[in-house]
């Protein structure tokens, strides 16, 4: 039993000091937005600020629509979960059905995830643009509405579902669509939690593709507009940490308070 | 035709719940990436894109000149350095930071698994912002802290040799948590009854790991591995908004050479061609996964 | 099998209300994602009759004003200006090139004019210059005028100017013997010298920023090297160029200057570790507000002569998007901001310096400092005006780079630039 406390109290040391080294850039973010620009360059550099200021978020709202930006960020978000259904469904037919192409189709999306984004940005900028979408959330949302990388995922862990308990339920008389939504989904909980963690912050942090597309800053995302303060306000700290910690802070309180429901209790095996 | 129907009876739901993504991913991805190839074989520029009747075709012109790029050369030198480095570190820190998250239950974990968490979900114009007052030669708290133990002060960014490295450290610290979820949720999937029944064996923790838990994340391991590899090859973000590719293109990689010359310098066929060859290392990257993973297996 | 088919079929008539219910939810949000976009786009061209797309570099609150003035003086014209990002705003120009949509009125960075030029992006002002006497040429600084033109026409008109003079700090150039700050590039060197042995470690005499593609071309003017000739052949490997480079890497050699970039400007002159630099004229606020405790212990002038003691003019222009549908109301916009009301009015709000010489007259302008830099203005000059610029500036400050911190050989890469951009501009 005492090697089993050693070992515990290593294991809890090591957890806290990883957990250290991954916070420093989150302590000296929030530290910083607090700090008047003349404290920036002051060696030693301070932790916790000397002299703590609000002004820098004051100026953030009064300077700049953070709230419209704050807003299309959400309604990005929203757009995106639909994806994560899309993604699913065709894991759960990848994972469990046997139709002629089958392969090519999956290699097929396998390779899409092999592309690398920068070079077909003009070309999906032109298809948009024929289709209409130039200046629309659709246009914003589409394009990376699903995912090789979700397909992949949901189709690996679907394949783990016993074929018998499918066979089963259709016996019972259950139909195709009712099997995936009341069978199948709940089994994959936790994949999906890890799907739409992904989703979540592709569509938060999405950047260069919302300014592409939108042609009316009604349309801007947070990201767009930390970047106007960034090129606007170069020299000034202070502002740009404020504007960091307010993209930053908002997703963490919404994960603790989540978290519990991310991998925890459904698992794979516990259908077994 | 009979045929057909009877055939189409019997797949439609299959057919149905796959056609979505791929039509999305057909029209967004696969379409795209041919006028890319097409493109690649022409010398478009913004003269060209402003009105189609300028292109030329250029034949294998730009693949040819490409590799007489020495910043294109350096690129993909670069890149086999970030893959080398990086794919194994991910992998290892995810796993390990994961295996520890996974030892207990009590609200340490929990609010650690947080913790852990938080780099992947930051936005990486704010990390931009944040790392690069970190990293800063004069104020940064890196050199500070470096002070402590009476080291030297770095250029993190500056320094051709270090710079690579820093971009690495930071990539590291932001992909940590994506990975280690996976790696947790493969881990709460292994029964509690293997692991008693090793018990009564009188396995070790260390035994434990080697025997049942590393053999039964395989899976988790694989895809975590070609995930990161696809993500290292494809390394963008952070030189992009940390260095620009430099000092001495020290830190460029083949995407943002493919960025630079497509965005910043318009020269949209000598781009594409770049992203050719990208795509292509990728593809075989992906191929010797496979193989070995299959070897694996069979073994 | 065909017992199998049945069930399926016979599944789908049971399925319950609930799950049809949730599938109906999620094909309508996304129908209804769909729709909306329709509905959008018939505003998001550029041609919808009276209004107005602007966009701007920056953030909205320096442009802001002036549209609402604009809008007050002529009703029924909506001016919409977007703000778009300097890091993405190339981009973003770039793809509205590709789809031929984009806003009536851009802002274009004056390196950028010969690019989006070429590509037939920019409308011929000649047109509009006759019918809105305010475009007229010579109401502007005359290399702002040079920066809007592209193959012999007009297709920007100058929004403000910027050029780089000598900042310096007159307390401690003046123990060194320069209180009016070094006149020649000989003064320059001595004083940075003295600088440096009076300070010890640490202490650097000015800040050579190899990373901004202007910073060698302001040498080499002065130093009477044409490098790009009016026939677009290069001539970096040509003697005035080498000798211009090894000038400025004696700065590095003996440590004049420090070669890493993040020493924070305003702090380093602030406590005089580099008490001289080259910048524009929007540092003159920042100094004044970031380091108010050497308040009148600094100054601007012009910048240290060779053979002249030209500078570079950049800024933006103002050019109509070839694709508007709205050129002439676009024209009657720029001539508004062209006026000199409309000039002082973004001068206040952005600290910009007018293109328009009639706009100094006003006493905002009678500042020594922001004076030193209306003088610099008179001999300022643009950037090469080719398409190819801009590649060959990349190459440029890869090429110093790879002397000053690389320790190649001058003469060497010199010759290897030279082929380089005879490389570029053959294409």
């Amino acid at each position: 039993m005492a090697v089993k406390k050693i070992e515990k109290g290593v294991m809890v040391t090591l957890l806290i000091l990883g957990g250290i080294l991954m916070m420093v850039p989150f302590i000296w973010m929030l530290g910083s937005s607090f700090k008047p620009e003349n404290e920036f360059t002051v060696i030693p550099p301070t932790i916790i600020p000397h002299h703590p200021t609000w002004n820098n978020y004051s100026r953030l709202f009064t300077e700049m629509d953070f709230f419209v930006y704050l807003k299309n960020t959400l309604i990005i978000v929203i757009c995106s979960f639909v994806g994560l259904f899309l993604n699913a469904l065709a894991g759960y037919a990848f994972a469990k059905f046997h139709f002629p192409g089958k392969n090519g189709f999956f290699y097929l999306i396998l390779a899409t995830m092999m592309i690398p984004g920068q070079v077909t940005m003009i070309p999906t900028y032109l298809i948009i643009n024929k289709m209409g979408l130039v200046n629309t959330m659709a246009g914003i949302v589409l394009p990376g509405l699903v995912g090789a990388f979700g397909i992949f995922l949901f189709r690996q862990f679907m394949a783990t579902i016993p074929t018998d308990l499918i066979e089963a339920a259709r016996l019972d008389g259950s139909g195709e669509f009712r099997i995936f939504f009341t069978l199948i989904l709940p089994v994959v909980k936790p994949v999906f939690a890890v799907q739409a963690i992904l989703t979540f912050i592709g569509a938060w942090n999405s950047f260069l593709w919302p300014l592409i597309i939108a042609n009316d800053e009604k349309l801007y995302t947070l990201s767009v507009g930390l970047s106007l303060l960034k090129g606007q306000y170069g020299t000034e700290f202070g502002l740009q940490m404020a504007g960091a910690a307010f993209m930053v802070v908002p997703i963490i309180i919404i994960f603790t308070f989540f978290q519990k429901h991310i991998i925890e209790g459904y698992t794979i095996s516990g259908m077994k | 035709m009979r045929e057909f129907a009877k055939q189409w009876n019997k797949n439609k739901y299959p057919y149905l719940f796959i056609a979505p993504a791929v039509l999305l991913l057909v029209v967004f991805s696969i379409v795209p990436i041919i006028i890319a190839l097409v493109i690649s074989f022409t010398n478009m520029d913004l003269i060209g894109l402003a009105d189609y009747s300028n292109i030329r075709g250029v034949g294998f012109d730009n693949y040819i000149n490409i590799f007489k790029d020495p910043v294109f050369l350096k690129a993909l030198f670069n890149t086999l350095i970030y893959v080398v480095v990086g794919v194994p570190l991910v992998v290892i820190c995810a796993m390990a930071v994961a295996l520890l998250l996974n030892y207990g239950t009590s609200w340490l974990f929990k609010t650690f698994r947080v913790i852990y968490y938080m780099p992947s979900i930051t936005n990486i114009v704010a990390v931009a912002v944040v790392w690069g007052y970190l990293y800063n030669g004069s104020y940064g708290l890196f050199n500070y802290i470096l002070s402590w133990f009476g080291l030297p002060a770095q250029q993190w960014l500056q320094d051709p040799a270090l710079a690579k490295y820093s971009l690495i450290l930071l990539a590291l610290w932001k992909a940590i948590g994506l990975n280690m979820i996976i790696f947790l949720a493969a881990l709460q999937g292994i029964p509690r009854s293997y692991y008693e029944a090793a018990e009564i064996d009188g396995a070790t923790g260390w035994k434990k790991l080697r025997y049942i838990t590393i053999p039964l994340l395989s899976f988790a391991t694989f895809f975590v591995t070609i995930t990161t590899l696809i993500g290292w090859i494809q390394f963008f973000e952070e030189p992009f908004v940390m260095t620009k590719g430099g000092p001495l293109n020290a830190t460029m990689s083949l995407a943002l050479f493919i960025y630079n010359n497509g965005f910043k310098l318009s020269n949209f066929g000598y781009a594409a061609s770049g992203s050719f060859v990208l795509f292509v290392i990728i593809i075989l990257a992906t191929i010797v996964q496979f193989a070995v993973r299959r070897k694996e297996v069979e073994y | 099998m065909v017992d199998q088919v049945f069930q399926t079929k016979n599944g789908v008539k049971r399925m319950k209300k609930k799950t049809w219910g949730t599938m109906l939810a999620a094909v309508l949000t996304f129908s209804l994602v769909l729709a909306g976009c329709g509905s959008n786009n018939s505003n998001s061209g550029s041609g919808s009759s009276k209004t107005l797309k602007v966009w701007f570099m920056g953030t909205t609150d320096t442009v802001e004003p002036l549209a609402e003035m604009y809008e007050k003086e002529n009703p029924g014209i909506k001016v919409e200006v977007q703000a778009i990002p300097w890091d993405s705003a190339h981009d973003k120009l770039l793809t509205a090139v590709a789809s031929k949509n984009g806003p009536d009125v851009v802002q274009m960075g004056t390196t950028w004019i010969p690019e989006f030029a070429a590509a037939g992006a920019l409308a011929d002002m000649a047109p509009y210059i006759e019918k809105y006497p305010n475009l007229k040429a010579e109401n502007f600084y005359d290399g702002a005028v040079q920066t809007g033109q592209f193959d012999g026409k007009t297709v920007g008109i100058p929004w403000y100017v910027e050029t780089r003079s000598l900042f310096y700090r007159t307390d401690l150039l003046g123990e060194v013997g320069y209180p009016e700050g070094p006149k020649t590039w000989d003064e320059l060197k001595d004083a940075s010298q003295q600088l440096v042995a009076k300070g010890g470690a640490g202490h650097y005499g000015i800040t050579i920023d190899g990373k901004d593609q202007i910073t060698a071309a302001i040498f080499a003017w002065q130093n009477g090297s044409d490098f790009i000739d009016d026939q677009g052949q290069p001539h970096f490997n040509e003697p005035k160029y080498v000798e211009t480079i090894n000038y400025l890497k004696s700065f590095f050699d003996e440590k004049l200057t420090p070669s890493g970039t993040d020493l924070d400007t305003t702090t380093a002159f602030k406590d005089g570790t580099i008490p001289m630099f080259i910048s524009g004229p929007w540092m003159i606020q920042t100094i004044k507000e970031k380091d108010p405790e050497i308040d009148g212990k600094w100054t601007v002038t012009t910048l240290p002569a060779k053979e002249n003691n030209d500078s570079s003019i950049g800024g933006s222009d103002l050019s109509i998007f070839n694709y508007s549908n709205n050129k002439d109301e676009a024209a009657k916009f720029i001539s508004f901001l062209s006026d000199t009301e409309a000039q002082l009015k973004y001068y206040e709000t952005s600290n910009s310096l007018p293109a328009l010489k009639t706009a100094w007259d006003d006493q905002a302008f009678s500042d020594p400092m922001i004076a030193a830099f209306g003088k610099q203005l008179e001999t300022a000059r643009p950037a090469p005006q080719i398409k190819e610029w801009e590649t060959i500036a990349q190459a440029v400050i890869a090429s110093f780079e790879q002397i000053t911190v690389g320790g190649a050989d001058t003469q060497t890469e010199m010759d290897k630039l030279n082929d380089k951009a005879k490389e570029i501009l053959g294409k």
